[in-house]
């Protein structure tokens, strides 16, 4: 019974890590991810802002698959920000970055 | 020198766009339904069943008053309405000399004036005078698509018409019957050629004009004689009133 | 010099001499016209009466300088501003006839509610005041029970249509598009698709050219149209491939009346061509293009013996103009033209003719297609828009076609939605200077679209078809009435330059701009916040980063950025999956689209039928203009273009009323014979057959193109496809 309980236990978290929302299919809500990303991101990002200008066109779809992966973004100096975030806000400001970056079919700068 | 304005086009550049036609009727206040300037069309032989093979190509001429060295309107005109400005070679109306009888509608062989309905005179290109006046290029010159009108003096060796006169091929279009001299010319060639008419110059006006001077010069001769010989009379009348001081009687 | 000039006894000094006139102070001065200043510089130069004023032209998209000239507070004259560049310093048939939009005595006046049925003509003039509160009131109505996206907006091509955008945006409706896919959405695709932006052409620079349907001689377009002339006269080869002889066609050196459609059989042929042949330079493909092994591979099943028998051009045309444009690349291009409306295809066929150019070498360089130069213009950081969180997830017209702009959607996609209430409903309307009554395919679905709504607002200059059958009609001000903010302008090898608006005369009746008709409505919907900036802020902000801007657009009209033009992709990588100018799309195989171009001979007509074609000329913009007097008379009615032997089988005579029937409708019109068309082939121009009762000149007159045509569209875009229809011409009698 102890070896079903480690079984369960572990296909759970197996897959807990496949549904995590950063590595499945799943689409987020891009235009909910622009409001966020101009809330909450785009605060410092931006033109005399404490960060490196960002837009959706600043990276090509394969760079922001990358960045929005948590090993990645742990790293960064505002992984504060990212941990404050819901993992569905994190969906949706990827779905936007990714859907508009730099070699999509509609790249996009914020303005 | 006097000035000659004309304008120098290169009809190959035209593409039918009517831009210079429409500028022109703002500019010049041209009623609805008349024009002061035309493009021309010439089109391949729609009639050769091989046409389209053929590398078929269309001829677009833009034009308008000739202001011709030759004026067959001037000819017409009754009151003198209608000159030629000896200053800068432009043919000109005078509105209020003009009575409206349209002899020089007639007498143009490119059809180049028209009577206004309203005003009842006769209106036609004067190379924008006001415009000139302002130091502007005429508005057909002006707006143009392709800058396929030039304009200018010709007597000015300085300006791009007398250069292009003097460096490239030209033609104008004449009438084979009525050469009125135009000092409108196309660089190299144009097309169509023979759309022109001859000048319809009404037969009282013939006689008139052929009458008009020999009659004038016959009564202005004789006028003159007749003061002539008023001088002279009075000098003779001075000369014998020198000698009879105190004669009370008068001439 | 005839004798009669060298008399001093003309007729002429005989009156004067007789008495005859006053006016014997004629000879060679000037009669009454006034001493005007000698001045065209400066913004506003005042003598006596005289002003001069600059403004860039709206009466298409070009957006030509011009110079005003004001008489008494009238615009009596516009003229070409010199200085401007784009435009090679000229003001076409229609930039001149600016005026009559201004003075136009069908000009909307006052804001109109209409009180009978929609379509019927019945109006109400009501105060600007109830009718804010009238959009206020039934916009929330539909926002809250269809949510925000239950309003459409429309914003046509325009100045002020960044503030439309905005209004939308803030107010929280997806559902935006413009004109845009009723024309070019889908050659933007392809070029994107290829080369990771939308080129232009360096026409003044370049050696040969091939126009596929692009008839830059009447379509004009600043500073293509001007240039292809320069060039031509320069020496450059012009090749135009065209169902029509039209005035480029009339100008070209070659034109092929190529078979309608069949167009990417005769690019996929000259591919064949180049790469066999090697008539490109392998080094530059191997350092810049992906995909020529697959192209080499694909292109083997066209060759110039098959596409002939779909096009009706010859193999040894087809191979000969392939030798010739090799032969003069970089220095050649496949003109990318505009409109691209036409066939379910069009983004593939669109693909065929970047693919040629791609192998030309052509791109980022003199004389072949040039990059999006920069114009340096800032956007200004505007209030961020709230988030709704009723809101569907998206646009109503998503997942139509796979390869839609996302900000830009479909036309006609959207209208299908709207008419399925599917995803969702969209119930409300705000339009603003587009016309789709008029330039859509499919008039009657429109109207049926119209039915769909509850409210529908319409601004516009006049009454449009389309306004006609609005709700709510609001009177705009005119570019000549307006303060605009900035706009930037890629010139290709002219220039990149700013220009922007002010008014010239002040605005006529109770006109409005629509950034003044949206400040104020967003106040009364409680979204003031968003507004809360005047246009000369707005285009201060602008500005910001350009030094003197401000004071060069006052002095000159225009502001230049001497950006880079050749070379911008010096060292840098494509916008694109592959990181260079793709010959196949790997993305588009993902998503089980054709990577490179496959040839679907296109439906063709049977022999009763005849392919009706769009087009334009050099008077009318669309279906805007045809009511503008000085337009109009240029073209008074449109008619059917139709070949003599076509008509001759029918026993139509030149002139004859005939009714032109398609699957979708039908109309009358007069016939005119042209030799210059195929026999399968008929065309007519767009702006005529007006419903709405209030353009006097143009009412009754002509019929309507967008009545018959079917609504088609691009497979991958959902862009209209307005060539696809097919009618059948009957005799009616004579007129």
């Amino acid at each position: 019974m102890f070896n079903a309980i480690k079984f369960s236990i572990f296909t759970l978290i197996l897959i807990s890590m496949i549904s995590s929302p950063l590595l499945a299919a799943k689409k987020g809500n891009g235009r909910k991810g622009k409001y966020l990303f101009r809330k909450n991101c785009r605060t410092c990002h931006i033109e005399n802002g404490s960060a490196a200008v960002l837009s959706p066109n600043s990276k090509t779809q394969a760079n922001w698959t990358k960045a929005f992966k948590k090993d990645v973004y742990s790293k960064l100096k505002c992984s504060a920000e990212w941990e404050k975030r819901k993992a569905k806000d994190l969906l949706d400001i990827y779905t936007y970055m990714h859907d508009h970056a730099f070699d999509s079919p509609s790249p996009a700068k914020c303005e | 020198m006097n000035k000659q304005y004309a304008m120098v086009i290169d009809s190959s550049k035209c593409v039918d766009c009517k831009g210079c036609m429409v500028a022109c009727k703002f500019e010049n206040e041209v009623p609805l339904g008349f024009s002061r300037n035309w493009i021309k069309v010439e089109e391949p032989d729609f009639s050769d069943p091989d046409w389209m093979s053929k590398k078929p190509s269309s001829h677009f001429q833009p034009g308008g008053c000739m202001h011709c060295s030759s004026p067959t309107c001037v000819e017409a005109c009754p009151t003198g309405a209608t000159f030629r400005d000896e200053t800068n070679g432009t043919i000109r109306v005078d509105e209020e000399l003009c009575i409206g009888c349209s002899s020089c509608v007639d007498a143009c062989p490119y059809g180049a004036r028209y009577k206004k309905a309203e005003a009842k005179i006769v209106d036609k290109c004067d190379f924008c005078a006001s415009r000139r006046e302002n130091d502007q290029e005429p508005a057909c010159v002006d707006t143009c698509l392709t800058k396929a009108r030039t304009f200018g003096d010709i007597n000015d060796k300085t300006s791009t018409v007398y250069q292009l006169l003097n460096s490239e091929s030209i033609v104008t279009v004449k009438n084979q019957k009525t050469d009125t001299q135009p000092n409108m010319y196309y660089i190299s060639k144009t097309a169509p050629m023979n759309w022109t008419k001859p000048a319809e110059i009404p037969t009282p006006y013939r006689i008139w004009s052929k009458a008009a001077n020999p009659l004038v010069m016959a009564f202005t001769g004789l006028n003159s004689l007749a003061v002539l010989a008023m001088l002279g009379r009075q000098f003779l009348d001075r000369k014998n009133k020198v000698q009879k001081e105190s004669s009370n009687k008068g001439v | 010099m005839s004798e009669r000039n060298e008399s001093t006894l003309t007729r002429r000094s005989f009156i004067k001499w007789a008495g005859l006139s006053s006016a014997a102070t004629v000879a060679g001065s000037g009669v009454n016209t006034p001493k005007l200043q000698a001045s065209t510089t400066g913004s506003k130069k005042q003598k006596g009466s005289i002003q001069y004023a600059y403004s860039v032209c709206d009466m298409c998209m070009n957006k030509c300088g011009l110079i005003a000239r004001v008489e008494d507070g009238i615009v009596k004259k516009l003229d070409p501003n010199p200085k401007f560049l784009k435009s090679r310093g000229m003001l076409c048939a229609r930039g001149n006839a600016g005026i009559d939009r201004l003075y136009d005595p069908d000009r909307l006046k006052h804001p109109l509610l209409r009180v009978g049925k929609r379509g019927e003509g019945k109006w109400k003039q009501i105060s600007w005041d109830e009718a804010y509160n009238l959009m206020a009131e039934r916009f929330d109505k539909i926002a809250k029970k269809y949510t925000r996206c239950g309003v459409l907006f429309t914003p046509g091509s325009d100045m002020q249509s960044t503030f439309v955008h905005r209004f939308a945006e803030v107010f929280g409706s997806y559902n935006v598009t413009t004109h845009e896919s009723n024309c070019l959405v889908s050659r933007n695709r392809a070029f994107l698709d290829t080369y990771g932006e939308v080129p232009f052409a360096d026409l003044l620079n370049t050696n040969y050219v091939i126009m596929s349907g692009s008839n830059r001689f009447e379509a004009l377009v600043t500073p293509d149209s001007t240039d292809l002339m320069t060039a031509k006269k320069r020496g450059c080869k012009i090749v135009v491939l065209d169902p029509r002889y039209t005035k480029t066609a009339a100008l070209a050196d070659e034109w092929f009346p190529i078979k309608p459609g069949t167009d990417m059989a005769f690019f996929l042929a000259v591919t064949h061509v180049i790469i066999n042949e090697n008539r490109f330079d392998a080094e530059y493909a191997k350092d810049k293009l992906f995909g020529l092994e697959e192209l080499r591979e694909h292109v083997q099943q066209y060759s110039p013996e098959w596409a002939e028998k779909e096009c009706d051009i010859s193999a040894k045309d087809i191979i000969r103009i392939a030798r010739e444009l090799s032969t003069a690349a970089p220095e050649a291009i496949i003109y990318p033209g505009r409109r691209s409306s036409d066939y379910t295809q069009s983004s593939q066929i669109r693909r065929s003719m970047a693919i040629v150019n791609a192998l030309l070498g052509n791109w980022d360089r003199i004389g072949g297609l040039t990059a999006t130069r920069q114009v340096g213009l800032s956007k200004p950081h505007l209030e961020e828009a709230p988030f709704y969180e009723d809101n569907p997830d998206d646009r109503v017209d998503v997942d139509r076609a796979p390869m839609m702009f996302e900000e830009e959607g479909s036309f006609k996609l959207i209208r299908d939605a709207v008419l399925e209430q599917k995803p969702y409903p969209v119930k409300g309307w705000f339009i603003y200077k587009f016309n789709p009554l008029q330039s859509a395919a499919n008039r009657q679905k429109t109207i049926q679209m119209m039915a769909q709504m509850d409210f529908i607002v319409n601004v516009d200059i006049t009454m449009s078809d389309t306004a006609y059958y609005s709700d709510l009609v609001l009177p705009s001000s005119s570019y000549l009435e307006r303060t605009d903010p900035a706009s930037g302008l890629q010139g290709s090898s002219a220039c990149a330059c700013v220009v922007t608006r002010d008014p010239v005369v002040k605005p006529l009746y109770e006109s409005k701009p629509v950034f003044e008709i949206l400040k104020t409505l967003s106040t009364k919907m409680d979204l003031g916040e968003y507004f809360d900036f005047t246009i000369e802020e707005y285009r201060k902000q602008q500005l910001k980063k350009l030094p003197n801007a401000e004071k060069i657009l006052k002095e000159d009209g225009v502001y230049y950025n001497q950006s880079k033009l050749y070379g911008i992709y010096e060292g840098k990588i494509y916008k694109t999956k592959s990181k260079k100018i793709e010959l196949m799309n790997t993305r588009y195989q993902e998503m089980g689209v054709d990577p490179m171009p496959v040839y679907h001979r296109p439906n063709m007509p049977k022999s009763n039928e005849f392919r009706i074609v769009v087009g334009r000329n050099a008077y009318f913009t669309h279906g805007s203009t045809s009511n503008y007097l000085h337009l109009n008379e240029l073209m008074p009615e449109n008619t059917l273009w139709m070949h003599p032997k076509s008509a001759a089988k029918l026993g139509i005579k030149e002139g004859d009323l005939v009714a032109v029937k398609s699957s979708v409708s039908e109309v009358e019109l007069k016939v005119t014979f042209k030799f210059g068309i195929r026999e399968d082939t008929v065309y007519m121009e767009t702006g005529f057959g007006v419903l709405s009762k209030n353009l006097s000149t143009v009412q009754g007159k002509g019929a309507c193109l967008v009545e018959l045509l079917e609504d088609q569209s691009d497979a991958l875009t959902g862009n209209m496809a307005m060539h696809e229809t097919f009618v059948t011409v009957q005799r009616k009698g004579v007129v």
